[in-house]
């Protein structure tokens, strides 16, 4: 959502990213879901009428009040860019992208395919590990084979022997 | 003398070796992610949720929770001094001081202090919890629907206005987690609410899938976005020297002022809805600084400045359990989801499971005694694993924490549309640290959310829908004007965001030096 943005040369110290000026794009965007939020609890109370001890008043109060406190964000952030609080260094994208296209494929297998508890996780904690660590694979490879072998076999037999807990088995023979 | 006799009692419930094992457990675990970065007590305690339901044992699992609560304020410590990357946001003030005494060669008696800090002031502000939390479940009782409304709206607007250095962000928070505690299906009319045609979400969005995404989700990927500003170095312990349990005379006598000064601070602020430990160690760190004898070894090491935060923040722990256990509102993210954990038992902490169920308020108040004992044995002579465990490389932390959070919501739920909400809120949550919104509000207004609409509903129901009733009562209008009065507080922040700039611009330093 930011990394769209043209970083500005005022403000780009060291310490505060490429990005210094996202604060009112995240205002913006906030004050828009707000209203959009704040229209379906409105409409819902014209059509159920609104009532004071009734269920349609507190999604308009909330909903007013994320309107409203985005408001005041989006004028803040815009009055004062340099000052707006952002956490400095934020260095890529790229890696947490990632990291959310691993996790995502990760829930699916596991829900969608017969592959099973251990085998998915196994795999998963390689392909995380990997995107996590700065250092070459094979300085680290053992390791985080090694992690993966014994997180995914023993959460699985914990899980399913100690606590009961049904994890898929899929194709392995356990 | 009658709190005396129910404190017996209490203990009676926990010598028992079952409870005993659950205490161990609890404390082990609560220094385990108390020194491990990324994972705090909140995270730990709803993803052992489900796991505990299993067990089907309400006393030993609050106990055990209890446990990790205060295990994570004492584990929180050593990676503050060692790492100088606070563990969680109670540590943030140790780490100011405490890291400069190890670079110095004296991280031993850092973590003595720190630990047997920590064990003054848990076991005095017990005490005071098992004195306070009688006359005020007696004085809870007497509470209607429209002083609940109002104190949950106290709770609210303090630790919203306490929490982080922005009102407007702490606000955005707040109404954030007010939102997702309205979605599903309405409690006293079934109506359904933001629920977008979605059939999972008819149940409402649960607290282990919120503190999962905004956690571990949101806090992994935000990690990944910098990995390579990560201090990764440990600081090595220095041999063992001379003195009683590694402190001089000098460190001990200059240690125990502190010690009963943080405790004064953090039990009342603690109890306080003023959003758990944060505001204690700051107040106690900058108490110290202005009274110390010695101001040339500030910010090179000056034993006060671990002592006095080390010892608010255990007190605190006490301090929140006092709301929580009287009147079921709970002042931090950790005491939200003890708060869920007792409504997963189907029990409501209130006036009325002092009577209904004195063995666990009881046993619990009691566990921590024996925790606190047990804390300061794992703490001081089994320090080097804790060190060991701090060098767990970072990806595979990280790997794990995804894991295991992933099977918190999967495996239990199994279904995939709560993961996905999981992921969804993880992702706010790093635009959230991204800008600097609080985290704890959002929790705070899931929890609280919902209760401040029934009360409020429930009080128009027997007024008969006659508004007046929220000032018409002395109690509630108190207590609101109280709130207000909180918005208008504006100078605790303020400290505690030039302390953490200042900080900050330390940690900068040191990077650069490093």
């Amino acid at each position: 959502m930011t990394s769209a943005l043209p970083p500005d040369p005022e403000q780009a110290t060291p310490e505060a990213a490429p990005s210094a000026s996202g604060a009112p794009v995240a205002g913006v965007v906030l004050l828009l879901a707000g209203a959009a939020l704040l229209w379906q609890a409105v409409t819902t109370g014209i059509d159920n009428g609104v009532t004071l001890g009734g269920p349609t008043l507190a999604p308009i109060v909330v909903t007013g009040l994320w309107v409203a406190v985005a408001l005041g964000y989006l004028l803040e952030a815009v009055r004062k860019r340099a000052v707006a609080g952002e956490a400095a260094g934020l260095t890529t994208w790229r890696t947490p992208l990632l990291l959310l296209v691993a996790l995502v494929c990760y829930a699916v297998v596991l829900k969608y395919t017969v592959l099973g508890y251990v085998l998915a996780t196994a795999v998963f904690v390689l392909v995380a590990a990997r995107l996590l660590s700065t250092r070459p694979v094979r300085e680290v490879i053992v390791r985080d084979l090694a992690t993966a072998v014994a997180l995914s076999l023993g959460i699985y037999l914990v899980f399913t022997r100690l606590l009961g807990i049904v994890l898929p088995a899929g194709v392995l023979p356990l | 003398m009658n709190s005396f006799m129910d404190l017996m009692a209490g203990f009676g419930t926990v010598l028992t070796p079952v409870n005993l094992l659950y205490a161990a457990i609890g404390v082990t675990i609560g220094t385990l992610v108390g020194v491990l970065p990324g994972i705090g007590p909140a995270l730990t305690i709803a993803l052992l949720l489900p796991v505990a339901l299993r067990l089907d044992d309400p006393t030993g699992t609050l106990i055990m929770f209890a446990g990790i609560y205060a295990g994570a304020m004492y584990g929180g410590s050593t990676t503050s001094i060692l790492l100088n990357t606070p563990g969680e946001s109670a540590s943030v003030a140790t780490s100011i001081e405490g890291y400069q005494m190890a670079r110095r060669g004296r991280a031993r008696t850092a973590l003595a202090t720190a630990a047997i800090g920590s064990f003054v002031a848990g076991t005095i502000s017990t005490i005071l919890l098992a004195f306070v939390a009688t006359p005020m479940a007696k004085l809870a009782v007497t509470f209607r629907a429209s002083d609940y409304f109002a104190l949950a709206v106290l709770a609210m607007v303090t630790v919203t206005a306490m929490v982080g250095a922005s009102l407007v962000r702490g606000l955005m928070s707040l109404t954030f987690g007010l939102f997702l505690g309205l979605i599903g299906l309405d409690s006293l009319t079934g109506q359904a609410r933001f629920t977008f045609g979605v059939p999972e979400l008819l149940d409402g969005v649960d607290i282990v899938t919120i503190i999962v995404g905004l956690f571990a989700i949101g806090e992994t990927l935000f990690i990944a976005s910098r990995l390579r500003d990560l201090p990764a170095h440990v600081t090595p312990l220095e041999p063992a020297g001379k003195g009683f349990a590694w402190l001089s005379r000098a460190d001990w006598s200059r240690s125990w002022r502190p010690w009963l000064r943080g405790t004064a601070l953090g039990f009342p602020f603690g109890a306080l809805p003023s959003g758990g430990a944060e505001i204690p160690t700051f107040v106690s760190y900058t108490l110290e600084k202005r009274r110390s004898k010695h101001p040339e070894e500030w910010g090179n090491g000056a034993i006060e400045g671990v002592a006095g935060p080390e010892a608010a923040n255990n007190a605190s722990f006490s301090g929140v359990l006092v709301p929580l256990l009287t009147l079921g509102i709970p002042t931090s993210a950790t005491a939200a989801v003890m708060l869920a954990a007792f409504g997963y038992f189907d029990l409501a902490p209130g006036p009325q499971l002092f009577e209904k169920s004195p063995e666990i308020v009881w046993g619990l108040i009691a566990s921590l005694f024996v925790g606190n004992v047990m804390l300061l044995a794992l703490n001081l002579p089994m320090i080097r694993v804790w060190v060991k465990v701090l060098q767990i490389p970072r990806p595979l932390l990280y790997t794990g924490i995804l894991v295991f959070a992933t099977l918190g919501v999967y495996a239990v739920s199994g279904s995939i549309v709560d993961v996905f909400i999981a992921f969804t809120i993880g992702v706010i949550a790093v635009f959230m640290r991204r800008y600097e919104f609080p985290i704890a509000p959002v929790i705070l207004g899931v929890i609280l959310g919902p209760m401040m609409e029934i009360q409020f509903r429930r009080a128009l129901l027997l007024s008969d829908n006659d508004l007046t009733i929220f000032v018409r009562r002395p109690l509630t209008l108190i207590l609101l004007l109280l709130a207000v009065a909180a918005l208008g507080l504006p100078h605790l922040p303020k400290l505690i965001a030039r302390l953490r700039g200042r900080e900050s611009a330390k940690r900068l330093a040191f990077s650069d030096e490093d």
